[in-house]
């Protein structure tokens, strides 16, 4: 493999590692908490997009054999599942976090809490569809080609659709955060969220808004795995889950462009672990998140950790 | 209830109480099923490569177990006191997710390395009891050890200095205790307890594999410690004792069981805030068995 097919392998992984990390991060910076149903929610994307697309349910579970009496495009069911998945995660916000807000609980409460609802989401997804795996098939592209040459090497369209569409995202999201009048809101919830609500910002409308918010983005980069590597049981979220935590401090708590960027780190450094070393692949990012948690913890493009007295 | 539920069981409330340690002193770690795989590994290599540990064919001398387990928590006590300096100057999340991704690294060491035997572990780890009636009195009579070690730390001046740092680790430091030392010994002091618990589970389960180190085992002894409480010792004991066997007690139901479990972690926390076990619940329980044990002396029953 030369250079090049190395790079977009990392980049186009990276992308879905720094979507990922994203939906944690705007749950954290309104929150302060991480949210740990964010692995089930993508899973969550990725069944959606194969319904829609009017793939059929195996043998197994309890839907077994069903099929969605439409098939769309991918095109068309890719942001359905995501407004699907960030109906889910709203209900993950209404279930484990806002009872404990409510009551003034220790936040680190709803690290458990929503590991239950993560647990609960993923076994459900068993009972109903089995844990068989599923794939997307690429025909449901349209008329793009599989895959098409670039300066001598070979790109999957879909590995370019996910740098893409990621890179779509963040540039979205960044110019919604700075531009709009709830983008704004949100980053004054995050700053300070009694401050803001004095200010007449409604509060819990900001932290529902980062929940649907993460939920779309979840769903989304779902949706294009499942497409990019299929869809291997109701657990493959997890992996992400945790690959998006050690991205998201790797890119600083909290930070959007942290986020994509420690994304993009890590998928390219898994992608250069050398193919007789790829089991170790896997602690290639843990390995990063250890070292820059040890030297500069707030993350690459985190703000300096305050220190409250 | 079978003995072979009864010991997980136990070993369930040995790894709380291995959670709950820097708990006391406000340090938040997920390391524990790393140092629980640890442990286990040690006893696994030592038993079955060594003959020295090995005894003859299946049965394993008790001797035998106990240095392993010395070994197994001096091994996980080792890479906690080597990686605990810098790590425990981080806090509450980022401490957290540093020990998770600890984790995860012990996982794909212990997965990749020549001599673990891969994804499918180390087999037919030799037995020292016959049976696991035998298990469940050796365990019982750790987890006593341990719960007597916790009680006992209430009353020494570590056991303060800990309780003082959960509460305001600066206010601590301005009164002259030492934090980061005692943020240390309290986590190596986990590292050891489970490493000395993988080191037993591994010959009840008779083999071991990279699962027993792994995120999920992260979260799920986090329950036993949010569910039981993290305030006092018998919380946690509670906790990995009751969550340990709610899986099995739902089998009956089937396919719901995970859900049910699920549901349990997610409603515990809103309900329980503090957890089963507080202050005031043990107060109110020793009452009401005083004021039985009272009663009772004042009108004995007739023969």
């Amino acid at each position: 493999m030369d250079l090049l097919q190395i790079l977009v392998n990392g980049l186009s992984v990276g992308a879905v590692y720094g979507l990922f990390a994203l939906g944690y991060t705007l749950v954290f910076s309104v929150l302060g908490v991480i949210n740990f149903a964010h692995g089930a929610v993508f899973t969550l994307g990725a069944y959606f997009t194969y319904l829609l697309i009017g793939g059929a349910v195996g043998a197994n579970g309890l839907l077994a054999g069903f099929q969605l009496p439409f098939a769309l495009p991918f095109w068309g069911a890719l942001p359905l599942a995501g407004l699907g998945a960030a109906l889910v995660a709203l209900l993950v916000e209404r279930v484990a976090f806002r009872p404990l807000r409510r009551r003034r609980a220790d936040p680190l409460l709803a690290l458990i809490t929503s590991l239950g609802a993560g647990v609960i989401l993923v076994n459900l997804i068993q009972l109903l569809v089995g844990a068989e795996s599923y794939a997307i098939p690429t025909g449901a592209l349209g008329g793009l080609p599989a895959s098409f040459p670039l300066l001598g090497a070979r790109v999957r369209t879909v590995q370019a659709l996910l740098l893409g569409i990621a890179v779509l995202l963040l540039a979205l999201l960044t110019l919604w955060l700075e531009g709009s009048r709830n983008g704004k809101g949100l980053q004054a919830v995050a700053e300070d969220a009694e401050t803001a609500q004095l200010l007449g910002i409604d509060s819990a409308a900001m932290v529902r808004l980062a929940f649907g918010l993460s939920g779309f983005l979840a769903g989304v980069a779902g949706g294009l795995v499942g497409l990019s590597v299929s869809i291997a049981g109701p657990y493959f979220g997890i992996g992400y889950g945790l690959k998006g935590l050690a991205v998201l401090v790797l890119g600083g708590l909290g930070s959007v462009p942290g986020a994509v960027l420690g994304g993009l780190i890590v998928g390219l450094a898994e992608a250069f672990v050398p193919a007789d070393w790829s089991g170790y692949k896997d602690a290639v990012s843990y390995g990063f998140l250890f070292l820059v948690l040890l030297l500069r913890p707030r993350g690459l493009l985190g703000r300096p950790l305050p220190t409250k007295v | 209830m079978d003995a072979a539920l009864l010991e997980q069981m136990l070993l369930g409330a040995l790894l709380a109480l291995s959670v709950y340690l820097p708990l006391r002193c406000g340090q938040l770690s997920l390391a524990t099923p790393g140092f629980y795989a640890v442990g286990g590994y040690v006893a696994a290599l030592l038993s079955t490569g060594v003959p020295a540990f090995a005894g003859s064919g299946a049965t394993s001398p008790l001797p035998a177990l106990l240095a392993e387990m010395v070994l197994g928590g001096a091994l996980a006590g080792l890479i906690a006191l080597a990686i605990g300096g810098p790590v425990l100057r981080l806090r509450g999340i980022y401490l957290a997710i540093a020990t998770i991704a600890l984790v995860e690294i012990l996982r794909v060491l212990n997965l990749n390395l020549p001599f673990t035997g891969g994804a499918m572990g180390i087999f037919g780890i030799p037995q020292p009891f016959a049976h696991a009636e035998g298990y469940v009195l050796f365990t019982l009579a750790l987890l006593a050890l341990a719960c007597w070690l916790c009680q006992r730390l209430e009353a020494l001046r570590l056991g303060r200095a800990m309780a003082a740092i959960r509460d305001d680790e600066l206010a601590a430091a301005c009164v002259g205790i030492d934090t980061p030392r005692t943020k240390l010994i309290a986590f190596v002091a986990s590292a050891v307890l489970a490493g000395v618990t993988g080191a037993l589970a591994a010959h009840f389960f008779n083999s071991w594999n990279a699962r027993a180190g792994s995120f999920d085992a992260s979260i799920t002894t986090l329950a036993f410690v949010v569910f039981g409480g993290s305030r006092l010792w018998p919380g946690p004991v509670l906790g990995g004792l009751v969550l340990t066997a709610l899986p099995e007690l739902l089998r009956p139901v089937g396919d719901l069981r995970l859900i049910l479990f699920g549901a349990v972690i997610l409603l515990g926390p809103l309900f329980f805030p503090q957890g089963l076990v507080t202050a005031e619940r043990l107060h109110w329980l020793a009452a009401r068995l005083g004021r039985g044990r009272h009663r009772g002396r004042q009108a004995p029953q007739a023969p």
